[in-house]
This record gives C-alpha cells, sequence and structure tokens, in this order.
C-alpha cells in the first residue's frame, strides 16, 4: 500500500515541477504559436546554471534560483530577437526545423563546454534529507522544496499574466496580436518579453530539478517531450491547464511505481517481467499521441 | 536534362575512378539518404506535412532485414519486401488517426510515435534490446548476391545505385500521377481540394505509406552494408530529423531537390568529420556547424537551393 501512496505522492511532487517547465512553452505558443523544440535546452541551461552558480558562490543551490531565471529571461529574449524572429516569416516547415536547429546547437554547444557526464548537486543544506510523513513514505527534501518552489514561481507568473499591465498586454497580444497592435500595443515587444518569461520559468525549473535529477548534455529532449504532452493536455497556452496536465504528467512519469504496486496486490508472474521501469517515459509520448487525437484542444485550451 | 544524363554517366563509372575508399563510402551515404530524402519528399514535401519520425521506419526494415537473415537465413531480396509490408501496415495503423493532426501538432505526434517504438526496440529481447543485432560475415561467403553480403564497397555501390535510379524513376511518376496532383491541391488549399471530391485523410495517408516504403527500404539496405544495428541509432530523433533537413535544404517538394540536399550535406558531414578528428566530432563540433546551418537556411532561405535556382531561372525568363 505504501507503495501506492508513495508513488503518488512522488508523482504529485514531480508534476508540480513538470507544470513549471511547460509553463514557459505555454506561454511561448500562446502569445505567438510558435513551437519551441530547444525548450528541453533551455531546462539543461537552467541546470547548468544552477549547478554552477551554487558551485562558485558555495551558496546552497536553491538560493541560487535568480540567477538562472536571469539567464533565462536573457537566453529567451536573445533567442527571440537574434533568430526566431526571422523564422516566424517563413513557412511552418522552416519554424520546425530551425527551432530543431536550435536545439542541436544549444545541446552541442553545452557537450563541447560541460563534456557529456551527469553531474548533480552534492552540497546544500537540504540536499540528502528526506522527511518521513507516515505510512512508510519517505519525501526527500530536494524534491519537496523543488515541488513548493515551482508552485510559489507558478504563481507569481500567474499573477503577472493577469494582475499587470504588462502581463495583460501579453495576454492580449496572444489572444488578438493585431487588434492588440491597434490598441497600442508593440507585438514585437511583447514577443521578446514572451520568450523572455518563457525562458526564465523554464531556467528556474532546471535550477529546482538539478538538485534532485542529474544533468547532462543529452537531456533536453525528454523533457521538451514532457514539455509538450503537458502543454497538449493543459491546452496550448492556458496557464492554469499547464499546472493541471503538470500533475497528470507527474503521475504517468511515476507509473513504474504504480506497476509495482499492481504486480504485488496481483501477484501475476508476467507483470514482473515487463521491464516498466525502462519504458516509462513511453507513456508520456502515447499520452501526448492519444490526447491530440481524442481531445486536442486539451482540458482548457482556446487555442487550436 | 543534358546535365542530368552528364551526372548519371558519371556515377555509373565513378567506382573505377582510383578515389579512397573514404569516397566511396561517401557516396554510397549519399545514395541512401537521398533515398531518404525522396520518401521524405512524397508526404513533406509535395504533401506539406513535415514528418519527423521516419527513422522508425528505417528501424523496422533494418530489423526485419537483419532478423530474418540471422534467424532465418532469409535473403535480402525477400525480406526486404516483408520489411516493407510491415513498415507499411504500422504507417496505415499510425497514420489514420495521425493524419488528423496539422502542422506543428503532427510534426510532434510523429515524433511521439518514433520515440515509442524505439523505446520498445531497446527493452525487446528477440530483437537485441538495447545492444542490438549484429551481422558477422563469417557465417557467409561473400559475394553473396542473394543475402547481399559483399567484402568490397563497390557491389553495395551499384545496388544502392539500382534503388537510386529505381527511386527516381518513381518519384518522376509520382509527381505526375494522380494521387501526385492530389496532394499538391490539398497542400495549396485542403478545403479547396476537399470540395473537389479528393478524399484529402486517404490521399496523405497513402502518401504517407508510400514515404515509409521508400525509407524502410533503405534500412534494409542498411543493415546488409553497416552489419550492425542499434535502437539508439537507427530510430533515433537525430535520424529523423536529418532526413527532414536535407529534403528542405536541397528544396522540398521538387524532384531533384532531396537529392541535392544529400549531395550537399552528405560529403559535408563526412569530410568535416575527418578534418576535425574524431574527437572534435565527440565534442560536437561538426554538430555545432551543421546545427547553424539548419538555423540560417531555416531563417532565411526556406525553400532551399533549388528554391534558389527556380528564382533564378525565373528572373532570366523574365
Amino acid at each position: 500500500m505504501d507503495i501506492l501512496f508513495g508513488s503518488i505522492v512522488a508523482g504529485v511532487l514531480l508534476g508540480m515541477v513538470i507544470a513549471l517547465v511547460a509553463l514557459g512553452l505555454t506561454i511561448i505558443f500562446g502569445v505567438m504559436d510558435i513551437v519551441n523544440f530547444a525548450h528541453g535546452e533551455f531546462l539543461m541551461v537552467g541546470m547548468y546554471a544552477g549547478l554552477l552558480s551554487a558551485k562558485a558562490t558555495g551558496v546552497d543551490p536553491l538560493l541560487t534560483l535568480p540567477v538562472a531565471a536571469v539567464v533565462g529571461f536573457l537566453l529567451g529574449a536573445l533567442c527571440y530577437v537574434g533568430f526566431i524572429k526571422f523564422l516566424l516569416r517563413g513557412p511552418m516547415v522552416a519554424q520546425l526545423l530551425g527551432t530543431f536547429g536550435l536545439m542541436l546547437f544549444l545541446r552541442n554547444l553545452a557537450l563541447l563546454i560541460f563534456g557529456s557526464s551527469d553531474r548533480t548537486v552534492h552540497h546544500g543544506i537540504i540536499v540528502g534529507k528526506s522527511f518521513d510523513i507516515g505510512m512508510g513514505i519517505i519525501v526527500p527534501a530536494t524534491k519537496l522544496a523543488a515541488a513548493g518552489l515551482s508552485v510559489i514561481a507558478f504563481a507569481a507568473v500567474w499573477l503577472l499574466m493577469n494582475r499587470t499591465k504588462i502581463g495583460k498586454a501579453l495576454t492580449a497580444t496572444a489572444l488578438n496580436a493585431q487588434a492588440a497592435r491597434y490598441m497600442g500595443i508593440p507585438t514585437e515587444k511583447m514577443n521578446t518579453l514572451a520568450w523572455g518569461i518563457g525562458g526564465a520559468s523554464v531556467t528556474v525549473a532546471g535550477a529546482l530539478i538539478v538538485n534532485f535529477w542529474a544533468v547532462n548534455p543529452f537531456m533536453g529532449l525528454l523533457f521538451t517531450m514532457i514539455a509538450f504532452a503537458v502543454v497538449a493536455l493543459g491546452g496550448f497556452g492556458s496557464v492554469p491547464g499547464a499546472f493541471f496536465a503538470g500533475l497528470v504528467v507527474g503521475l504517468i512519469m511515476e507509473i513504474p511505481g504504480f506497476w509495482d504496486f499492481f504486480t504485488y496486490t496481483f501477484d501475476w508472474q508476467w507483470m514482473a517481467d515487463v521491464p516498466m521501469t525502462s519504458l516509462k517515459y513511453m507513456w508520456i509520448y502515447v499520452a501526448y499521441f492519444v490526447i491530440m487525437v481524442v481531445r486536442p484542444r486539451g482540458l482548457f485550451g482556446w487555442k487550436q | 536534362m543534358v546535365v542530368a544524363g552528364a551526372v548519371f554517366f558519371f556515377f555509373l563509372i565513378f567506382p573505377f575512378f582510383p578515389l579512397s575508399s573514404f569516397a566511396m563510402a561517401t557516396m554510397i551515404q549519399f545514395f541512401m539518404f537521398s533515398i531518404y530524402g525522396m520518401g521524405w519528399n512524397t508526404i513533406g514535401g509535395y504533401g506539406g506535412q513535415v514528418d519527423l519520425g521516419k527513422a522508425q521506419y528505417v528501424g523496422i526494415g533494418a530489423y526485419t532485414t537483419g532478423v530474418m537473415l540471422i534467424h532465418w537465413d532469409v535473403p535480402f531480396w525477400a525480406s526486404m519486401p516483408v520489411g516493407m509490408a510491415i513498415a507499411v501496415m504500422w504507417s496505415f495503423i499510425i497514420g489514420y488517426p495521425l493524419f488528423r493532426l496539422k502542422g506543428h501538432y503532427f510534426a510532434i505526434a510523429t515524433i511521439a510515435t518514433s520515440l515509442v517504438l524505439k523505446d520498445l526496440f531497446t527493452v525487446w529481447p528477440f530483437v537485441g534490446a538495447a545492444r542490438g543485432l549484429e551481422i558477422s560475415p563469417i557465417q557467409f561467403t561473400p559475394p553473396d548476391f542473394l543475402h547481399l553480403i559483399f567484402k568490397e564497397d563497390i557491389y553495395y555501390y551499384y545496388v544502392i545505385l539500382g534503388f537510386f535510379f529505381t527511386g527516381i524513376v518513381y518519384m518522376n511518376w509520382f509527381r505526375k500521377s494522380r494521387l501526385g496532383y492530389q496532394l499538391r491541391c490539398i497542400k495549396d488549399n485542403e478545403d479547396v481540394a476537399r470540395s473537389l471530391g479528393i478524399n484529402v485523410h486517404w490521399a496523405k495517408i497513402k502518401t504517407y505509406a508510400i514515404a515509409t516504403a521508400f525509407v524502410s527500404m533503405v534500412g534494409s539496405f542498411h543493415v546488409c552494408y553497416i552489419k550492425v544495428i542499434e535502437p539508439v541509432d537507427i530510430m533515433s530523433l537525430d535520424l529523423s530529423i536529418l532526413i527532414a533537413l536535407m529534403a528542405m535544404l536541397g528544396g522540398a517538394g521538387s524532384l531533384w531537390g532531396p537529392i541535392i540536399g544529400a549531395a550537399v550535406l552528405i560529403p559535408f558531414k563526412s569530410y568535416l568529420k575527418e578534418w576535425l578528428g574524431a574527437a572534435a566530432g565527440l565534442a560536437g563540433i561538426d554538430l555545432i556547424l551543421y546545427s547553424v546551418i539548419i538555423m540560417l537556411v531555416s531563417a532565411f532561405e526556406p525553400r532551399g537551393i533549388w528554391g534558389i535556382v527556380e528564382k533564378a531561372r525565373r528572373r532570366k525568363r523574365d
């Protein structure tokens, strides 16, 4: 039984962080209808940023989040102004392949700079500590903190989008760029801002994740696909959608735990032979496919 | 026309030049990727739906031929059609729901299915799981035309050249065929196409199957040529992107586009690795240059090289 609850708790905690990862993607998509295949690579950059700033300053990684945020904002804004802006003029083929090129570029740049080995955080106030919340469930303190901070970051972005003038301008551009322009809202600046905020939220997520997940230059693609699945489920462009969908996808990532629970409960030998742990990411891709075919709008989507 | 004839003649006599085996291997790669690109071009170029999951069909073709060779000693000329049949069947199964999507969503879905298949093959013991398959030439006595096992590259060269010519002839027929015209109509304006009575959904699925057949054919060849396959390489997203990129660079939607794209990128890729050395390859410098090319082409000349050629031609006419 504790396997079941343990998996649920782990899934929910992971899900909150995943939601933050996907938040950037959904904002960028909402504002300008472009899918950023390099999203996972932004996450990776955030992870390295968090890791390195913690090592350099000797401070606990969780306190280096502002650094990651700034790096992410600059990265996103720079990518837009220096590259994405030109892609938008071209056909969709070009846009897709363009962001792929960006993905390869960032991935191999990281490979060149950091090498291909995994790196994790080793020092920190809460690294290595965990809580026992009863029923035999052990929660690593890093995961709990990451989830909590993700929720705070999420709330901050939501407040930004809905309660500030600039956020409302962004939302207006997302709803109808031309009308917004007639109202005096400069589309180019909004696009840049969207990429900046999108980049910042995913790098902060990265700085949080690096506390419990090793970073290497090749991990981007997996998280890009995870982010797509979340955004598809939540609805492209929807901020609250990204949160709930994130929780769902977090639970999907804990399928090996659920599988183990069912294996023990029903005691069917064939279940134990299935290498579910190696296949756990497969379910995310399947989920994306099923969602897009069955309900392309997602849960809260308003854009097709 | 004259240029094409001269180039073909050159291809025919190429192996008789005293060039390095590296050059020969690069040419073989060029033909392989031309065919990959031609296949992609049917659905990606003429059809206008960007497919980024072609590598899964390469894998199906390669694994089918490989498994049938290793376990049951089946000759290439029998296992290749079987591979194509399986690949096409799979393409129909996922094509039916897949083509309800368009644009980015379609592209991401193709990636998703490719990754699912790759993950499954990585854990499936029958196909060697993560270690993949390996064909040891010792069991066969080369030159073995039945199983396509040769010691010298020159035999492989002519086989793939044959496929290449067949591919071009087919593509030329295709773009003037009923399906080809239907596709171009769909690409221009889907609603109009539908109002003209074209079954859009089916046209796309059929084209997807054709692309699949091309790709799986070369996959079967690949396993006999390279003799080692692993799921992480042969079904990788990187391969899918490479295929799409070549067709796009050369000019998606034209007959010569994919071939031009392959002609530019394959030598570039091979010689870059040679010059920069293996260490740089590990560090991914060649890929960095690669990705910069992708980005530049996407941003500034998305119609590819053939697009530039056509623009120049039009200007000459005016």
